[in-house]
C-alpha cells in the first residue's frame, strides 16, 4: 500500500527523467562552465589561471562600449520579436483561410526558416549592397528609381536592415506556432459565434486569441531568448561594425572571446545577458502562468 | 439570405486577402530568386557595375561543379542522420515530459518549466567549450551521435512547451473514459491523446528538424573528419581565405533548403487534418 | 514503429562512433590547417595520402578549417584539453605566452630549419627562442586600372600628393568610379593602418619594439586616409567593404586603384574579370615606399610527446618542406615562399613572381610576436572606424595607446 503511494508520487518524475537527463548533461553542464569561467582569470589562449572574483564583470561594465551594445541588444530584441510576432500572427490568420493554393503558400512561408541563417543573412547583405546589390538592379529595371541608392548610409541604416532580416527569418516560426494553435480550434465555435452575431474583431479577441494564447506565449518567450542571443545575422552583415555601433551582446562577446582572447570577459557578458533574460522571462512567465491557472 | 452589400464587402476582403498573400509570397521568394540566379552567374557578373536581373550566360555548370568540389552527398547523409536522430530523440523525450506537465500534479512543476527555459538562455557560441569538454569525456568528439544529442537537448525546451500547450488545450475526458475502460496511462496517452494532438506534435517535429538541420557552430567545433561534416559546415569550403565563392555557396545552399521544404510539404496535411472533433476544451 | 526508429538510430549512432582509427601501433599526428583558398583542402588530402603511404607507422590526420572559423575551432579545442599537435595559422604569441608551444628546434630537423629565411624566423622569436616556422608569405602593392588612369589623364601616383591629385582627376573624369579603395573592416582593417603609417615613417612600434600607436606620423597618416574617404575619393563604405569586395570592384572597373596582395592577378582571372591593370609600389609620404608583408606559420603544441612522436613530427616537417613539394604548396594558391630553395623554384616557375620574392624580402611585417598584438589589431580597426564616423583621429589614437601601453 505504502509502496504504491511512493511509486505514484514518483511517477511524474519518471516521465520527466529522459528530458532532464538530456538537458543536464548537454546544456546545464556547459552553462556551469560559463559561470565558472566568468569568475576566473583566463589567459588569452583560454586557459583558466585561477579565481578572479568579479574582475571580469567590472571590466565589462566599466567599458564605454558596453552601454551602447546593451542598448542595441534591447532595441534589436524588442523590434524583431514585436514585429515578427505581429506579422506572423496576421499571416497565420490569413493562411488559416481556405483558398486555392493554400498549400503552396504555406510551403513558401517555410522557406526562410528552411535556409540556414548564415546564408539568409549573406543573401540579404548581397541584396542591399549599394555598389553591386540586386535591390538597386531590381528597382532600376522596374523603373522605380533611376540611379543606384545607398541603402546603408549610416550604422543605424545597417542596424535597421539587420532587424528586417531578423524579422524576416522569425516570421515563419511565429506563423507556425499560431497555425498549430488555430488548427485545434473547432470550426463550430466560429459558426455559433457568427450565428450569435459576433463580428470579426469580437471573434478575434474572444475566440481566437484566448485559444492560441498558449502557443503564442511559447513562441514569444522562446523568441525573446533566441533573438536576444542571435548571432549569425549581425555577424554576417556587419560583424558589429562600424566601431560596435551594430553590435549586440552576443557578437560583442564573440569578438572579445575569439578576436581579442578575453574569454573571461566574454563569459561575464553572457552571464549578464543571462540575468537580463531571466528577469524578462520570469516576469512574462509569472504573468502567463498565473492567467493560465485563473482560467483553468 | 445575405444582403448584396455583404457579399460585395466579402469580395473586397477576399481580394485583400489574396493581395496580402501574393505580396508575402513575392517578398519571401525574392532572396531565393537572387540565390538561384546568382548561382548561375560568374563572379565578374555578380559584381558588375551594371547589374543584371538574369544571368547573361547561364552557367549551369556551377550547379554541377559543387558536386565535384565537395562530397555533398556525404554531407547530406550526415545532415539527415543528425537532424532525423535529434528530432526522434527530442520528441520521444519531450512527449512524456509534456504529458506529465499537463496531466499530473507534482511538486517542482514550475521549477522544471523554469529550468527548461533557462536551458535556452545561453547562445550556443558561449556553450561550445563546455559541450566540447563533455563530449571528450564520453569520447564522442568527432562523431555524429554527439551532434544528435546536442541538437536534441537544444530543442527540448520548445518541444516541451509546445506539446504541453497542445496537450492542455485538449480535454482529458476521453482519456479518463479510456482509463475506466481498462487502459493504463501510457496506453491512454498513445491511443487517445497523441492522435488528437497531432498538429502540435507535427509542428514540434518540423521545428526540431529544421533547427538541427541548420545548426552550425557546434558541428563546426565537434567534427574534425571531413566525411562526418553536415551540410552547413561542409559548404563553408566555398568560403575560403582568398575569396567567397558566392555562386557555389548559393548553389549548395539551395540544395540544402530543398529537403526541408519537401519534408514540410509531406507533413503539412497532418498539421491541417489531425483534429478529431470534440476534443477541444472550451 | 518506435522500435524500428530506435534501432535505426542506434545503428547509425554506432556507425558514427567508429571514426577511422589506424592500427594501434601507429603514431598519430593531428594537424589543423587554415584554408587559404579553393585548392587547400584538396592539397592536404593528397599530402596526407602520400605522407601516410611513404611513412608506415605514422598516421597523419590533416583537418582544413575555413579562415572565418579557425580561431573558434582552435580555441575551443585548446580549452577542451585537446590541442592539435601541429597548427597552421597566422598568430602564435598567445599560445606561446601560455607555455603551450614547443620551441621550433625541438620539432624541426636542423636541415629543414636551415632552409628558412632567417628574417622570417625572426618574426616568431620571443625571449631569444623561435617558436614557430613560416609556411608562406604574401606581400602587398598598389594595383591600378590602366584604362581609367589613361582616360583621366593621370600618371601612376607615387606620393600621397600625387595620389590625391590622381583621385581628384579620376573623379572629375567619371564620378561613378571610386578612385581609391580602402578597407577598414574587422576583416583586415589593420592592413590599412599599416599601409598609411608605414609609408609616413610611423607604425605600430618604434625601433625598440615599444608601442607608438598615437605618434604624430600615425595621426597624420590616418587623417590623410580618412580625408580621402570624407572627400568622396574612395569606396563609399570602408567599414564594411572587405578587401575581397574591393578586389572584385577593381575587377569590374568600379574601383580604379587598390592595394592588394600578389595573388590579385589570380583572383581577377578566377573571377572571370577582364581588366587592364598594372602594379606599382604603395604611394608614400616620405620618399621610401614600404610594402606590407603577411606571414603565416606552423607551430607545435606541447602535448607531452614521446621521443618517437617527436621524431614523427620532424618527419612530417621534413616531408612538407621537401623542395618540390614545398614549391607546389606555395604555388597552389599563388603565395610567396618562406625558404630559399622555395624562392628559387618559384622565381624559376614564374618570372613575374621573382620581383615579388624580392619585395617580400624587404617588407615590413605586423609585430605579431608581441603579446598585445590581438588587442592592438582590434584596437586600430576600432580607431579607424570611429574616425570614419567623425571622431578626432588624435583622440581615438591617444585612447588606444593609453589602453594598450598605459
Amino acid at each position: 500500500m505504502k509502496n504504491r503511494k511512493v511509486t505514484r508520487s514518483l511517477t511524474p518524475y519518471l516521465w520527466l527523467l529522459p528530458s532532464i537527463l538530456l538537458m543536464t548533461v548537454f546544456i546545464l553542464f556547459p552553462i556551469f562552465e560559463v559561470f565558472r569561467t566568468s569568475v576566473s582569470k583566463v589567459s588569452k589562449a583560454g586557459i583558466i589561471k585561477g579565481f578572479a572574483g568579479l574582475d571580469n564583470f567590472s571590466k565589462v561594465v566599466g567599458s564605454a562600449t558596453f552601454g551602447m551594445v546593451l542598448k542595441n541588444t534591447l532595441v534589436w530584441t524588442i523590434v524583431v520579436v514585436g514585429l515578427s510576432t505581429l506579422i506572423g500572427f496576421v499571416l497565420a490568420l490569413l493562411l488559416n483561410n481556405k483558398f486555392p493554393g493554400r498549400k503552396a503558400a504555406r510551403a513558401v512561408v517555410v522557406f526562410p526558416w528552411a535556409t540556414s541563417l548564415i546564408i539568409q543573412a549573406g543573401v540579404w547583405k548581397f541584396i542591399i549592397d549599394g555598389d553591386f546589390g540586386t535591390l538597386n538592379t531590381l528597382l532600376m529595371k522596374l523603373g522605380i528609381i533611376s540611379a543606384p541608392m545607398n541603402w546603408t548610409p549610416s550604422p543605424a541604416a545597417y542596424f535597421a536592415w539587420e532587424c528586417w532580416v531578423g524579422i524576416f527569418v522569425t516570421i515563419p516560426f511565429v506563423t507556425f506556432c499560431v497555425l498549430a494553435g488555430l488548427q485545434s480550434i473547432d470550426e463550430a465555435f466560429y459558426e455559433s459565434a457568427t450565428v450569435d452575431g459576433a463580428g470579426f474583431w469580437q471573434k478575434l479577441f474572444h475566440i481566437t486569441l484566448p485559444l492560441v494564447r498558449s502557443s503564442l506565449t511559447v513562441s514569444t518567450v522562446l523568441n525573446i531568448i533566441y533573438v536576444f542571443n542571435s548571432f549569425p545575422i549581425i555577424w554576417t552583415i556587419t560583424k558589429g561594425d562600424p566601431a560596435n555601433r551594430t553590435d549586440t551582446l552576443v557578437t560583442y562577446l564573440y569578438k572579445q572571446a575569439f578576436y581579442k582572447g578575453r574569454t573571461g570577459e566574454a563569459a561575464a557578458i553572457s552571464v549578464i545577458g543571462f540575468l537580463i533574460l531571466c528577469v524578462c522571462a520570469s516576469i512574462y512567465m509569472v504573468i502567463s502562468l498565473r492567467k493560465e491557472e485563473q482560467d483553468a | 439570405m445575405p444582403s448584396k452589400k455583404k457579399t460585395s464587402s466579402a469580395k473586397i476582403l477576399r481580394v485583400l486577402l489574396y493581395l496580402a498573400i501574393i505580396v508575402m509570397v513575392l517578398v519571401t521568394l525574392y532572396p531565393y530568386f537572387v540565390m538561384f540566379t546568382s548561382a548561375l552567374k560568374s563572379r565578374a557578373e555578380i559584381y558588375a557595375k551594371q547589374g543584371t536581373l538574369l544571368p547573361i550566360e547561364w552557367q549551369w555548370s556551377n550547379y554541377v561543379e559543387i558536386w565535384k568540389l565537395a562530397p555533398l552527398g556525404r554531407y547530406f547523409v550526415n545532415s539527415i542522420v543528425v537532424a532525423g536522430g535529434a528530432t526522434v530523440i527530442a520528441i520521444l523525450c519531450g512527449i512524456p515530459a509534456a504529458y506529465a506537465l499537463s496531466r499530473m500534479k507534482f511538486k517542482g512543476k514550475k521549477f522544471f518549466l523554469g529550468l527548461v527555459i533557462v536551458s535556452q538562455m545561453f547562445a550556443p557560441v558561449v556553450l561550445l567549450v563546455g559541450i566540447y569538454k563533455i563530449m571528450s569525456m564520453f569520447h564522442l568528439t568527432d562523431t555524429l551521435i554527439a551532434l544528435v544529442f546536442v541538437n536534441a537537448a537544444f530543442n527540448q525546451a520548445f518541444a516541451i512547451w509546445l506539446l504541453r500547450g497542445t496537450f492542455q488545450s485538449i480535454s482529458n475526458e476521453m482519456e479518463q473514459a479510456a482509463t475506466i475502460d481498462g487502459c493504463n496511462q501510457v496506453q491512454a496517452m498513445i491511443r487517445i491523446l497523441i492522435p488528437v494532438a497531432a498538429p502540435g506534435i507535427v509542428t514540434a517535429l518540423i521545428f526540431v528538424f529544421i533547427n538541427a538541420w541548420n545548426e552550425y557552430t557546434v558541428a563546426l567545433t565537434l567534427i574534425s573528419s571531413d566525411i562526418l561534416k553536415p551540410l552547413t559546415v561542409g559548404i563553408t569550403v566555398f568560403n575560403g581565405y582568398n575569396m567567397i565563392e558566392w555562386q557555389y555557396l548559393f548553389a549548395s545552399s539551395l540544395f540544402a533548403t530543398i529537403p526541408v521544404v519537401i519534408l514540410f510539404i509531406c507533413i503539412e496535411k497532418h498539421l491541417v487534418g489531425g483534429l478529431t472533433s470534440g476534443g477541444v476544451k472550451g | 514503429m518506435n522500435k524500428k526508429v530506435m534501432a535505426m538510430i542506434a545503428a547509425s549512432a554506432m556507425a558514427a562512433s567508429f571514426s577511422m582509427v589506424g592500427s594501434a601501433e601507429d603514431i598519430e599526428i593531428n594537424v589543423i590547417a587554415a584554408e587559404y583558398g579553393q585548392n587547400t583542402a584538396d592539397w592536404w588530402k593528397t599530402f596526407q595520402e602520400d605522407f601516410n603511404n611513404d611513412n608506415p607507422g605514422i598516421k597523419l590526420n590533416a583537418e582544413v578549417v575555413s579562415w572565418n572559423d579557425i580561431y573558434t575551432v582552435v580555441n575551443t579545442r585548446i580549452q577542451g584539453n585537446n590541442a592539435p599537435d601541429v597548427l597552421n595559422i597566422d598568430v602564435f604569441a598567445d599560445y606561446q605566452a601560455d607555455d603551450l608551444l614547443l620551441p621550433a628546434k625541438d620539432y624541426v630537423s636542423e636541415e629543414t630549419y636551415a632552409k628558412m629565411y632567417p628574417s622570417f624566423l625572426a618574426q616568431s622569436e620571443v625571449d631569444g627562442e623561435v617558436w614557430a616556422v613560416p609556411d608562406l608569405a604574401s606581400a602587398r602593392a598598389m594595383y591600378y586600372n590602366k584604362d581609367i588612369l589613361e582616360a583621366a589623364g593621370v600618371d601612376v601616383p607615387t606620393t600621397w600628393d600625387e595620389l590625391r591629385a590622381a583621385c581628384e582627376a579620376i573623379k572629375e573624369y567619371d564620378d561613378t568610379i571610386y578612385p581609391w579603395g580602402i578597407d577598414m573592416t574587422t576583416d583586415e582593417g589593420q592592413a590599412a593602418f599599416a599601409y598609411y603609417t608605414w609609408n609616413n615613417g610611423g607604425g605600430f612600434v618604434d625601433e625598440n619594439g615599444e608601442w607608438t600607436l598615437n605618434s604624430a606620423a600615425n595621426v597624420e597618416a590616418l587623417e590623410f586616409a580618412i580625408g580621402l574617404v570624407n572627400d568622396g575619393l574612395t569606396n563609399s563604405d570602408p567599414a564594411n567593404d572587405t578587401r575581397y569586395d574591393l578586389q572584385d570592384m577593381f575587377g569590374t572597373g568600379q574601383v580604379a586603384m587598390v592595394i592588394a596582395p600578389n595573388s590579385l592577378p589570380t583572383y581577377i582571372a578566377d573571377g572571370g574579370h577582364e581588366v587592364n591593370f598594372g602594379v606599382a609600389s604603395i604611394p608614400c609620404n616620405n620618399g621610401e615606399s614600404v610594402s606590407a608583408g603577411v606571414m603565416d606559420r606552423f607551430m607545435c603544441f606541447d602535448n607531452g610527446y614521446s621521443d618517437e612522436k617527436l621524431e614523427a613530427i620532424k618527419t612530417f616537417f621534413d616531408y612538407f618542406y621537401d623542395d618540390d613539394r614545398y614549391s607546389d604548396w606555395v604555388l597552389m594558391e599563388g603565395f610567396l615562399p618562406a625558404t630559399e630553395a622555395g624562392g628559387e623554384a618559384v622565381a624559376a616557375a614564374d618570372e613575374s613572381m621573382a620581383a615579388w620574392v624580392d619585395i617580400v624580402g624587404s617588407s615590413k611585417f605586423y609585430p605579431t610576436a608581441k603579446a598585445e598584438w590581438a588587442d592592438v589589431k582590434q584596437g586600430v580597426i576600432e580607431a579607424e572606424q570611429r574616425a570614419l564616423l567623425g571622431e578626432d583621429v588624435q583622440t581615438v589614437l591617444d585612447e588606444l595607446q593609453e589602453d594598450i601601453a598605459g
